[in-house]
């Protein structure tokens, strides 16, 4: 039977059904200090070990500050990350903990240190591990009780196989356009809860010409649309992604030609349907901007906040409540916008793609007078890799501030938060109320554009930034 | 866990109705890091008199009871039966919810309407930690209440032969109780969901021994 990308890695992972569950074997469970000390205090409660450490991988990011790594002023935090440590050494997990070379966020380090492989199940106790799907890795975050489950029995219980979701980009991206655009296009075209129930599959001559830190930031942002997960076909980009460079845990050699046999039978069949289907043209998006309080809240960076009879009736109660929280008025130019921080960071675009598009706008540039700009690099590795290249030093000529890898101020549990009422440009993924500081606005954005409003001031569409 | 089979023991009544997760445990308290210690958060907002809602990190340190509290009244200390209102744990899917339930030293809850009782997420994570939520019709539980509502009742919750035997002074109400089997024997034979999968243990490691080569991680 023609199979889908999705059908394919998940039926090598079913180990038994009954009823309305299926149990899946996870290939890979990465962890980090917030949502595993719980399930690693039931394993002790149950005298129990974690079956596969050799399987299990840990860091540290959500709590870690990014100015200085190693102070951490916190109680809270700091406790947070030291039974991460305890936890791992008395378990047997392998840590790759601050200034170890390795940490990062911990979507950033999977890939990075060849981790996450085509064909896997890949699980972590938190939502944005659709982003390994990027490899067509079957990757999707789990609850607390789920990531005990996993530790005890390197398996977890799920429904029945969700529905498949295909999203089709075609088209080449324009200038200043970038996969950050893509997938907010595609959020705004789905709405936040199109993909509930589903898997994605993100394919097309777009997606093909893509390379894997673009992919990554695409099907990171899966969950953004509703789905727990996000593909995309593993092919020669991906193959060399992976035999190149420094990735310790991927398999060399022999044993890399023969995954790659495998590999290579990874992709949907050409008769097999997708349960539904959406196509994009990228020729035809414009850098995307949010402007309200969910994702889904997008519009084109040299258009206009929305007014209320521009929406669908069933949308306003939201948008009059997000008008409110974000300060906005309706019908105000996107570029009139002016933000107070910028944010370029996260496992959406932490990577060092994503560094290098932002010093080519800020190099010969100043930053805007009273903007804060942060860059934080999403791994100890892309920062490494940026200072090699010297991106370090155009980011601290332009005015930014230069910072040590973490999640900072993508959800604020570190230092770095907004300040009540405090605007930032974000190439982050959420823009809920509160997410990245109480009483914070977001805006998200791709990194070029979130340079361009370092460079002005204000949200701006990096199409029309002046040369240099 | 501890396989649940008749537990004996005395009987308190919280009769509310869509009692919800964010009054069971607060969300302040979920920045914890423990699974344990959630006993003196169980209803931190409301069973201590005002400003005594224990610090995140030391739930020790809680103020007086308040007195108005239900489950505060001395006829209801050391209760671990505890009769709940309809749709109980709704609102959000946290654990600690019946983490503090447990820890508070509640084994049994019983409520009212099948299917009604509890809300679904609770329900589950009850189960998960071992706690036997039991639904009964409404004319039943009523009559547990009316026996049970004085305090000082004292239960006999019986899993194999599904029966809850409420008992005060010369007053008895038995009552029968359904639950799918599946929960049953899981409660019965102590299994968690861990538990249970690990009795698939051979079909897990026959899948790990059919691993291709490349799957295993290169070490450093
Ligand atoms: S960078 Fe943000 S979205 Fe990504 S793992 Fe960290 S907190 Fe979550």
């Amino acid at each position: 039977m023609p199979s889908t990308l999705f059908q394919k890695v998940w039926d090598r992972h079913v180990l038994s059904v009954t009823h309305e569950s299926t149990l899946l074997y996870i290939d890979r469970h990465l962890i980090h200090e917030v949502t595993s000390p719980q399930a690693f205090d039931g394993l002790r409660l149950a005298g129990r070990k974690v079956r596969r450490p050799d399987l299990t991988f840990a860091t540290i990011d959500h709590n870690v500050p990014t100015e200085d790594q190693l102070h951490v002023k916190d109680p809270l935090s700091k406790r947070q990350i030291e039974t991460l440590r305890a936890n791992c050494e008395e378990f047997g997990v392998e840590l790759f903990d601050v200034k170890s070379g390795r940490q990062g966020i911990v979507h950033m380090i999977g890939p990075e240190l060849g981790l996450t492989l085509p064909g896997t199940t890949i699980v972590c106790g938190d939502s944005h591990t659709s982003t390994h799907g990027a490899f067509g890795a079957l990757a999707f975050g789990i609850g607390t009780s789920e990531v005990e489950h996993v530790l005890a029995t390197q398996t977890l219980w799920q429904g029945k196989r969700p529905a498949s979701l295909g999203i089709e980009v075609t088209g080449e991206l324009g200038f200043g356009m970038e996969p950050k655009d893509v997938i907010l296009a595609a959020i705004r075209a789905l709405g936040v809860a199109g993909g509930t129930g589903t898997v994605f599959e993100y394919y097309g001559p777009t997606i093909r010409g893509l390379s894997m830190e673009g992919r990554m930031t695409i099907c990171n942002m899966s969950i953004e649309g509703g789905a727990r997960a996000g593909l995309i076909a593993p092919d020669d980009v991906t193959f060399e992604y992976l035999a190149a460079g420094d990735r310790p845990f991927a398999p060399m050699g022999r044993a890399l030609d023969a995954a790659i046999a495998d590999w290579k039978t990874l992709k949907t069949d050409d008769d097999a349907k997708f349960d539904q289907h959406v196509a994009i043209d990228a020729s035809k998006i414009a850098p995307q901007v949010t402007w309200g309080t969910n994702p889904a809240m997008t519009v084109d960076a040299d258009g206009h906040v929305p007014t209320l009879d521009e929406l669908p009736s069933a949308q306003r109660a939201e948008a009059e409540r997000a008008y409110q929280y974000m300060g906005l008025t309706p019908g105000v130019p996107i570029e009139r916008i002016p933000v107070d921080v910028v944010f370029i960071g996260s496992c959406t675009n932490g990577r060092i793609e994503d560094l290098r598009r932002v010093a080519e706008v800020m190099k010969g540039r100043k930053n805007a007078q009273g903007v804060r700009t942060l860059i934080v690099p999403g791994s100890e590795q892309v920062r490494a890799q940026a200072e090699a290249e010297g991106l370090d030093r155009i980011f601290t000529a332009f005015g930014a501030e230069w910072r040590e890898p973490g999640c900072s101020m993508c959800l604020a549990m570190n230092p770095d938060k907004l300040q009540p009422g405090q605007r930032a440009a974000s190439t982050s993924n959420r823009n809920f109320e509160g997410r990245q500081g109480p009483g914070g606005r977001t805006h998200l954005l791709s990194p070029t554009m979130a340079a361009a409003a370092a460079v002005t001031g204000r949200l701006t569409d990096v199409r029309r930034l002046p040369k240099v | 866990m501890k396989p649940f089979t008749v537990h004996r023991g005395k009987v308190a009544v919280l009769d509310w109705t869509d009692v919800n997760t964010d009054l069971i445990i607060p969300a302040r308290y979920l920045k914890r890091i423990e699974r344990v210690g959630y006993g003196p958060l169980f209803f931190a907002d409301r069973r201590y008199v005002q400003g005594g809602a224990p610090p995140i990190d030391h739930p020790e340190k809680h103020g007086a009871p308040d007195p108005d509290f239900p489950l505060n009244r001395p006829e209801n200390q050391g209760a671990s039966v505890l009769v709940v209102g309809k749709n109980f744990g709704c609102g959000s899917s946290r654990e600690h919810a019946v983490w503090a339930v447990a820890q508070a030293g509640f084994a049994v809850l019983v409520a009212p309407g099948k299917d009604e009782g509890f809300a679904d997420i609770f329900e589950g994570n009850a189960l998960n930690n071992g706690v036997l939520a039991i639904e009964i019709p409404t004319p039943d539980w009523e009559r547990i209440v009316e026996v049970a509502g004085a305090g000082g009742a004292q239960a006999v919750v019986d899993l194999h032969k599904q029966t809850v035997v409420v008992q005060n002074g010369p007053a008895t109400v038995e009552v029968p109780f359904e639950i799918p089997d599946a929960r049953r024997e899981r409660l019965l034979k102590g299994l968690d969901a861990v538990a249970e999968t690990l009795l698939l243990d051979a079909d897990i490691a026959r899948h790990e021994q059919a691993a291709p080569a490349w799957l295993k991680p290169a070490t450093a």
